[in-house]
């Protein structure tokens, strides 16, 4: 029998069994629930997350295009090259890893301590790859790759590394890729290059194709188990241009060398006086070039373009000196940059599209066709020279002390007679010849696939007074008229204007695109027989008996070039200095020696291709920059 | 009690093994086996496809447990009520032990050779057995007053209190938590509970203060586990990436990306079961919550249907002791509590927890093959 406390016990019990059971029910309810929301509810949130574990994406880049030339001659391309990466995470002591590759291949120092930067600057300790070294040998990576076994944290990576075979003689029209961004943090787009100048640059988005993703399964260490192609790249397209690297490796031998001579460096003589300047180039290991006083010199700075007239196709285009652009290919050496960057004479600057020059007496065409254009003279209206004029209280003078005397403006181009020229410009006016000078093509930009470029100046009254608030005086249309003064162009405007003068027909644009069809250009709107007129004063300056380059014929029956020299004074003489006796151009120093300028196509009759020279502080037009002209002319034709 | 051995005694050994067997609960042999082999699995796929090193373990220490289990069934309740009260003095010797002499700076285990040992696992079976012991003594006298629940108070306190100072919060607060059930359960007065709720609740800064640097931190960390993502945070946060990516039906057997990548820390202990969420999805995890209820129900009918105190006592301790592993560990690894440590018996790799449950389901086995209402 159970007595009476026990009875109430075991209804205790029972309430409390019920009230327990009641209390588990609900806990596993609430479990469930939270499982049902975990799962249910927020699956698509938490399946993100776990693929975000799983897998990181990285970016493959494609193989970049190539660049070609007119006969399909290789201009830029691409290189095996391996990277060294280790597959870093938090738990490794890098230290010691990069002791123990040290210990087998030599390690860049550079590339060390940027290696090591990047691990300072991990914003976060999620495992990534980091780059080494880039500048792996095929040798470094076989001895690596006995031992690997010992490295488990570190891989090898093939990568591209662009070449550019033509090396430092199309520095300029190739330009050269870098990293997309400085910002290291940036690790999907890491390695990858664009275009920085020239072609690179403006040919970027075809050149460079589509990125393709790969991905990477990872665990929780880092450690990389799988990788698959999630999106397949597409290379880059290739770009054909107009230039004939023969040509351009012809004319940069034949600009550097100007009028001097080629010497092999063995005497004490000349490595003394190399060991005294700074900044010296040589022409190639061992050669240096010499003028005529034995004096070892710099290869010849400045521009060198050739043009095709009938359709602005640049076959060249040649500024000096140039840099190499594979110095960016590779992790760039501070010895390299130093020298490309302070050198007195800035290889970087693509003096033929962006360097600005007075044109000196190569204007004098433009200004004899506003002329004739003006109806003001006539092919026999003369002007006397006797060596200088005066307007005001200034005395201007002619490059021939003693004048030329009386003659027609046949006679004036041909001999590039100055003081007709001043008479010219103050019967014209500078707003007719600045306006004949834009007809031609200078002062403007040009639609060129590079992006250094210049506009150059063309001076007239409005330009001035909006310039300097100051009224144009005469003596300044004096100073344009023989391309002196504000007026500045680049060697590719003059070539320009030269082509258009030549074409006679088309107002040609420069381009260095291949032009499949014919291009569409605008008509120049110029009187025909002007520029006829204009064109035979040209080729009279090279086969006339006073021309000025009329040492430097081509010499062949059916082919001759035309053209004209052009002296720029690059510091003014003054007045006492002339009654002194003039110092003779290669006395003084180089920075004020004249520039050389030539301007000119060939051949005479069907004129095909245009061409300027300029030499910086050269000497004369005539003696320095007509010889070349005349020899690229000849490489030219196969003469 | 005489009468039953004499009743055995005129039959033979044989006979008596079979009319055993015959009232073995077999839906709670089912229910472990299932368990059992949903543990193998997952340790099998938490190896990466590989026997070693932990299925095969736990494959050998499941048969074990279970031959051991069958022992204890066979074994007449009232040996373990003989012998409730030399197995907490036993057990609180252990804790003791435990403390000079234990191994690694979390003072847990004592270690036989190979074999590591856990008082504190076994220590909730004991506890169970004298309470059940002396609630059944004590209600033969009276019980309503609150003076009688002064010594089990204590015994529930003494062992609670030494395995929060090795320091294990998680199964401290279990055998408190068990203790206090059973206290509640036999009929403590609801003044009391009330009473000693508020108490709890206000002494929380105090406990607070006790607390261990880890254990602050586990908590904090729980009430806000993007605090630290990749410290104490990440294994709750991994975690629960793991369930939630799991979706309805699981990314597959084996296929766990969580768990192959090793993003789950302890996948093989504590968190088992969040692999099983990953790989087999709501359902599978439902299914087997189900599982550890039905074993749960089974148990608690049993300690429904028996007619002594002590047997209703034990059977109700061990049915709530599993409920507590199974609300604890799935509880903190779907963040609802923070991170103790806590295993899922049966399905986690670690002998002690399922030997407590396998020992523990014996001696309800033998209750209900025993008791002579049944």
């Amino acid at each position: 029998m159970k007595n009476k406390s026990q009875k109430k016990l075991e209804q205790t019990i029972s309430r409390r069994f019920l009230f327990l059971s009641l209390l588990k029910g609900s806990i596993i309810g609430t479990i469930g629930w939270k499982l049902f929301d975990l799962q249910l509810v927020e699956n698509r949130k938490y399946e993100k997350l776990s693929d975000n574990n799983q897998f990181n994406y990285r970016i493959i880049a494609p193989e970049r295009g190539r660049i070609l030339d007119r006969k399909m001659r290789l201009l830029a391309g691409n290189m095996d090259g391996f990277s060294l990466v280790l597959n870093w995470n938090k738990h490794l002591n890098v230290h010691q890893i990069i002791e123990n590759i040290s210990a087998i291949i030599i390690l860049n120092e550079k590339d060390i301590n940027n290696f090591y930067n990047k691990i300072r600057y991990q914003k976060n300790n999620f495992s990534k790859q980091i780059l080494i070294t880039k500048n792996l040998s095929q040798k470094d990576v076989a001895k690596l790759a006995v031992r690997i076994i010992e490295f488990p944290e570190i891989s090898f990576s093939m990568s591209k590394r662009r070449v550019y075979p033509q090396g430092i003689i199309a520095g300029h029209i190739t330009g050269y890729t870098g990293p997309y961004s400085k910002n290291i943090e940036n690790n999907a787009l890491h390695g990858i290059d664009v275009g920085k100048r020239g072609l690179e640059k403006f040919f970027d988005a075809q050149l460079r194709g589509e990125f393709g993703r790969k991905r990477n399964e990872v665990t929780s260490k880092g450690y990389v188990i799988d990788s698959q192609i999630y999106e397949n790249t597409k290379p880059g397209l290739d770009i054909q241009v107009s230039l004939d690297m023969k040509l351009q490796a012809f004319a940069v031998e034949r600009l550097q060398k100007g009028n001097y001579d080629l010497v092999f460096v063995d005497s004490k003589n000349i490595k003394n006086q190399i060991s005294k300047l700074k900044n010296f180039s040589y022409v190639s290991k061992n050669y240096v070039y010499i003028n005529k006083k034995k004096k070892v010199v710099n290869p010849q700075s400045g521009s060198l373009i050739v043009m095709d007239i009938n359709n602005g196709e640049i076959l060249c285009s040649v500024s000096s000196p140039g840099f190499d652009p594979n110095i960016f290919s590779t992790d760039l050496e501070v010895d390299d940059w130093n020298y490309v960057k302070n050198n007195s004479r800035s290889p970087l600057l693509n003096r033929s599209m962006a360097g600005v020059y007075p044109p000196g007496s190569t204007i004098k065409m433009a200004v004899a066709l506003a002329a004739l254009e003006s109806g003001i003279i006539d092919y026999k209206t003369r002007f006397f020279c006797n060596g200088s004029k005066e307007v005001g209280t200034s005395k201007f003078h002619c490059w021939a002390k003693d004048g030329h005397g009386n003659l027609n403006l046949m006679e004036a181009i041909e001999q590039s007679c100055d003081v007709f020229f001043y008479e010219l410009g103050l019967k014209v006016g500078i707003d007719k010849i600045a306006l004949m000078m834009k007809k031609l093509g200078l002062g403007q930009y040009y639609d060129i696939q590079i992006h250094d470029r210049a506009k150059g100046v063309v001076p007239n009254i409005e330009w001035k007074l909006k310039r300097d608030g100051l009224n144009w005086s005469l003596g300044e249309t004096l100073n344009a008229s023989i391309g002196q003064g504000y007026i500045l162009t680049t060697p590719l405007q003059l070539v320009t204007m030269v082509s258009r003068i030549a074409n006679s027909k088309f107002a040609v644009n420069p381009s260095l695109k291949m032009s499949s069809e014919n291009k569409k250009f605008k008509m120049l709107n110029i009187n025909n027989e002007h520029l006829h007129f204009i064109k035979k004063a040209m080729e009279k300056v090279v086969v006339g008996k006073k021309g000025t380059a009329r040492n430097y014929k081509i010499g062949s029956k059916n082919i001759e070039m035309a053209g004209k020299t052009g002296t720029v004074q690059v510091v003014r003489i003054t007045e006492l200095e002339r009654e002194q006796g003039l110092i003779k151009n290669e006395d003084r120093p180089w920075e004020k020696r004249d520039h050389a300028l030539f301007v000119g196509y060939a051949p005479t009759i069907n004129p095909k291709y245009a061409i300027s020279v300029v030499v910086e502080h050269g000497g004369s037009g005539s003696s320095v920059a007509a010889p070349i002209a005349r020899d690229v002319f000849k490489h030219l034709f196969k003469l | 009690m005489n009468r039953n051995t004499n009743k055995f005694s005129s039959e033979t050994i044989i006979t008596v093994f079979f009319s055993k067997l015959l009232k073995i609960n077999w839906i709670i042999i089912f229910c472990l086996i299932f368990l059992g082999l949903v543990g193998v699995a997952s340790l099998y796929s938490a190896a990466g496809s590989d026997w070693h090193p932990w299925a095969r373990n736990h494959s050998i220490r499941l048969i074990f447990g279970f031959c051991l289990m069958f022992v204890i069934a066979f074994i007449p309740f009232q040996f373990f009520m003989k012998y409730s009260v030399l197995s907490f003095i036993l057990g609180i010797f252990a804790l003791i032990l435990v403390k000079i002499i234990g191994s690694g700076s979390v003072q847990r285990w004592i270690s036989f050779g190979s074999i590591n040992f856990q008082p504190s696992e076994i220590m909730k079976l004991a506890l169970i057995l004298i309470l059940a012991k002396y609630f059944d003594h004590i209600s033969k006298i009276q019980l309503n007053k609150l003076i009688p629940y002064i010594i089990p108070i204590l015994i529930i306190m003494i062992p609670g209190f030494l395995v929060i100072s090795q320091p294990d919060l998680g199964t401290g607060l279990t055998i408190i938590l068990l203790g206090l059930s059973i206290l509640f359960f036999v009929g403590i007065s609801m003044k009391f509970v009330i009473f000693s709720i508020l108490i709890s609740i206000s002494s929380v800064p105090f406990i607070w203060q006790q607390l261990y640097e880890y254990q602050k931190n586990r908590i904090l960390v729980f009430l806000n586990p993007e605090m630290d993502s990749l410290g104490s945070g990440y294994q709750i946060i991994q975690s629960k990436i793991a369930i939630g990516s799991g979706g309805l039906f699981g990314k597959g057997y084996l296929l766990g990306t969580q768990s192959r990548l090793n993003y789950l820390p302890e996948k093989h202990t504590d968190f088992i079961f969040t692999l099983i969420s990953e790989e087999l999805g709501f359902l599978g995890s439902i299914c087997i919550i189900l599982v550890f209820c039905l074993l749960i129900v089974s148990i608690m009918k049993i300690s429904f249907k028996v007619e002594s105190l002590f047997s209703k006592v034990v059977a109700f301790g061990i049915g709530f002791l599993i409920f507590l592993y199974l609300s604890l560990n799935i509880g903190m690894v779907c963040g609802l509590l923070p991170v103790v440590g806590a295993p899922l018996p049966l399905v986690s790799y670690g002998g002690t927890s399922l030997l407590t449950v396998l020992i523990g389901v014996g001696m309800v086995l033998s209750i209900n093959i025993h008791d002579k209402k049944m």
